[in-house]
């Protein structure tokens, strides 16, 4: 059997195909190696042992019995912890839902069970999705497995984390304003943040409505393709959802070099010019020329709003999350003992919430709550929504010069534990370079810089909307170039 | 309009239902008022002919009826209910709303 380090989701079909192990081994050898490893990195929340061995025999006898199976089927995942996988925990790393099981799967997770993928478990974020390095979550600290000193990145920071140390081939996460870019880019594997729309939220807490989206992790731009691919698509329950014209079909995989080679990639002078550390800046700039070696064209571009997109971002978002939060309150959600000495309703929504909730949930709450108070709604919520149509425009203007955007995904590599913990502003600007593109509802994905040492750094690919082909396909010629 | 106080900070945790101790008040004062200084650069941006953006996307609504659908969702409703912390027959638990005497169980406002 290949070695854990190996293993991708394709060659592990591969490898299932040509009878080289079952899925049932594999299963076991992940949880072998969870067992240990993650005594040290702290990347899952709980495990789903018997229901993972159930999924994987199921493949077992499907290829034993010569029927056809998926590219997904028998691969190992890993599931943020604010997705509905039935009957199995879901806490979104948070007091108010430590004792609540999910009563069906979301959308993702349903479609995933019938292409036949197998679930690891869950995996630590920061609480209800809010954070950039995973240290608000309630129950766990992540640690980087490039640099144990070091924060994975976050929200998602468990499922990048968990990719990255070999415990899964595969995991999906969430990205609000970078949650999955950011924790890839700084654990040095691939994440997706789709268009805004592609992929069911149906199964997902909400966290920030107009931003939300799922879409997953791997190691290679391939296997991130793969699983978008069996998310992806409308969904009745998810209103958001749509299917691009004419569907993806099967043009997410093989891209020619003819097409990408007619691809214009745009630069934008205002994420190369202020906020990121050299470090970064020169290993974005390795991969640009390594890009350039494919004769696609390059062209400096302008998105002038870019630098007001932090602020537009933490008005909006908290004012959705304040709205969106609001079902948590000890009735219907909540902990068992939340009862316990409330004499009045109100009395039992404010022990609920005071005590279930931690430190960073409750200032987003108090910050949305402000922005949408009457008397101050134009100045800060209204005023946001209009400066983040002129951020959409920015990007509209420079999608018609060019097929792709090129940045950064993170101003600086993985930053230690602790350290960016007692000043939320400086823990929020780690997000400038993704923000803007949940903003505009965009495709993005973040590909470690290949063939440096030290630690890892991203780049990010924005497309078009519906164009994930366009970031896949590059994504796919670099890694072809740069193995 | 930039200001925010003590005063405005439990005022906002009573309308957002928590109940904050002194320690998180004070935090919470510093935070808001360096994010919210933060917040006045948007206000050099021209928007007067712009419309805004209300959702993810541009697009208009669209509307279909309203029907109920649990073809193949949600058939067992009991798996949701199990979740609520309190219940009594299949209905949500809550401690008392309304009292005899002339006091409104939502704090006496």
């Amino acid at each position: 059997m290949h070695s854990l380090h190996d293993l991708t989701i394709k060659k592990l079909h591969e490898g299932l195909l040509k009878k080289e192990y079952t899925a049932l081994e594999v299963a076991q050898k992940f949880f072998e190696y969870i067992d240990s490893k993650d005594r040290e990195i702290n990347a899952y929340l709980s495990l789903a042992k018997d229901e993972a061995y159930r999924q994987a025999e199921r493949v077992d006898l499907k290829i034993a019995g010569d029927e056809p199976v998926g590219m997904l089927a028998g691969a190992p995942l890993a599931i943020k912890d604010n997705l509905l996988v039935s009957g199995q925990p879901m806490t979104c790393a948070s007091k108010i839902l430590e004792d609540y099981r999910a009563p069906y799967d979301a959308t993702v997770i349903r479609k995933l069970k019938g292409v036949d993928a197998v679930f690891l478990g869950k995996t630590n974020m920061d609480e209800f999705a809010m954070g950039s390095s995973t240290e608000t979550s309630a129950f766990k600290l992540t640690r980087n497995p490039h640099d144990l000193e070091r924060v994975p990145g976050g929200s998602s920071g468990g499922s990048a984390a968990a990719v990255s140390a070999h415990m899964a081939l595969g995991a999906l996460g969430t990205d609000t304003g970078g949650s999955i870019r950011q924790p890839a880019s700084l654990c040095g594997v691939v994440g997706l943040k789709p268009t805004y729309g592609a992929v069911s939220r149906y199964g997902a807490t909400a966290m920030a409505s107009s931003l939300d989206q799922i879409g997953p992790f791997a190691k290679t731009v391939e296997d991130v393709a793969i699983l978008f691919q069996a998310i992806a698509g409308r969904d009745q329950f998810d209103a958001t959802s749509a299917d691009p014209e004419g569907g993806y079909g099967n043009t997410l995989f093989n891209p020619e070099l003819e097409d990408i080679k007619n691809l214009t990639i745009g630069l934008p002078e205002e994420y190369f010019t202020a906020g990121a550390d050299s470090e970064v800046v020169k290993a974005v700039e390795g991969a640009i020329e390594k890009i350039k070696s494919l004769r696609i064209n390059f062209k400096t571009i302008k998105l002038p709003h870019t630098k007001y997109a932090l602020s537009c971002y933490y008005i909006i978002m908290p004012a959705e999350v304040s709205a969106n939060l609001a079902r948590f309150d000890g009735i219907r959600y909540g902990r068992k003992d939340g009862h316990a000495k409330a004499d009045n309703l109100l009395d039992l929504y404010k022990k609920n919430r005071s005590d279930g909730f931690g430190q960073e949930v409750k200032r987003r709450i108090i910050l949305g709550t402000y922005v949408l108070s009457s008397g101050y709604y134009d100045a800060y919520y209204a005023k946001a929504q209009k400066v983040r149509a002129l951020i959409k425009k920015d990007f509209d203007e420079a999608f018609k010069e060019v097929d792709v955007i090129l940045t950064p995904v993170s101003p600086t590599t993985a930053f230690k534990l602790g350290e960016k913990t007692a000043d939320p502003l400086t823990m929020y600007l780690s997000d400038i370079f993704t923000i803007p593109v949940n903003m505009a509802g965009l495709p993005a994905i973040s590909i470690p810089v290949r063939g440096r040492e030290g630690l890892p750094v991203g780049f990010q690919l924005i497309g078009k909307h519906w164009r994930e082909k366009d970031i896949l396909g590059i994504g796919q010629y670099y890694e072809k170039i740069s193995a | 309009m930039f200001e925010i106080n003590k005063k405005s900070i439990e005022h906002l945790a009573e309308l957002a239902r928590l109940k904050l101790t002194e320690k998180e008040q004070e935090k919470f004062l510093t935070d808001l008022t360096s994010i919210l200084n933060h917040f006045k650069e948007l206000q050099e941006v021209n928007t007067d002919e712009v419309r805004p953006m209300t959702g993810g996307t541009m697009l208009k609504n669209v509307t279909r009826e309203d029907e109920v659908f649990t073809e193949g969702h949600f058939e067992n409703v009991d798996k949701l209910r199990e979740q609520f912390p309190e219940q009594d027959g299949g209905f949500l638990k809550v401690p008392p709303v309304f009292y005899a005497e002339d006091r409104s169980a939502l704090g006496g406002e």
